[in-house]
């Protein structure tokens, strides 16, 4: 019961770790996934799960997903 | 060989000529072909720099750069798009990224080959480092 959650660029630095996983709980949305992994004080940030970019913090996250916080991309 | 993949993300290097027969291969109904080609500068933000490192979120990177694709072929009236992105570490004068755009006409391939690459830079999840003398720096956006 856990949800892997993936850092990257100039966060997964600030933060020392590219990933973790962290037991899943009813009722848990992509905010308090943020929060838990104390990623709330970073801005901005684009969020995805299960590799699909999100905008509403506010969706739900389940057993199994696999959420990635990241900053604002810069390939090219 | 050619890949046949339109859309690819790879740390080797690709050589543009081939690239560009590839796509006209595609369709003898193409009369005009735009070309973007980003490459590694030895100078930004009003300092050296001695190489840079990509990072993508593999899978979604390679899935974002299709749907770009697929986006860019419904908006504009082109035929045949190519997109290849370099994960590695490259150095000045690098090639690091060649969208190539057919169409029948030129000023669609022109306006598609632009709004792919201001979007790819938007959408698709790679970032890059830059090594300077500095130190090592994330890059934020470039316009």
């Amino acid at each position: 019961m856990s949800v892997r959650v993936l850092f990257f660029g100039s966060l997964a630095d600030k933060l020392g770790q590219r990933e973790c996983s962290v037991p899943a709980t009813e009722c848990m949305t992509l905010a308090d996934l943020v929060r838990l992994v104390k990623c709330e004080c970073f801005s901005p940030l684009l969020l995805a799960v299960n590799q699909q970019q999100v905008t509403d913090a506010t969706t739900m996250i389940t057993d199994g997903d696999e959420v990635a916080i990241m900053p604002p991309f810069s390939g090219g | 060989m050619m890949d046949a993949k339109m859309v690819r993300i790879q740390e080797e290097d690709f050589s543009v000529e081939e690239e560009v027969n590839a796509l006209r291969e595609t369709s003898k109904r193409i009369g005009g072909i735009a070309t973007f080609l980003g490459c590694a500068r030895d100078f930004s933000e009003g300092r050296d720099v001695f190489s840079i490192c990509f990072e993508q979120y593999a899978g979604m990177a390679e899935t974002a750069l299709a749907a770009l694709r697929a986006e860019a072929m419904e908006k504009f009236d082109i035929i045949e798009v190519r997109i290849i992105h370099r994960i590695t570490t490259v150095h000045a004068g690098d090639q690091i990224v060649l969208i190539v755009v057919g169409a029948e006409h030129r000023k669609p391939a022109f306006a598609a080959c632009e709004w792919m690459i201001d979007t790819l830079k938007q959408r698709v999840p790679i970032w890059k480092k830059e090594v300077t003398p500095d130190g090592d720096s994330w890059v934020t956006q470039h316009p």
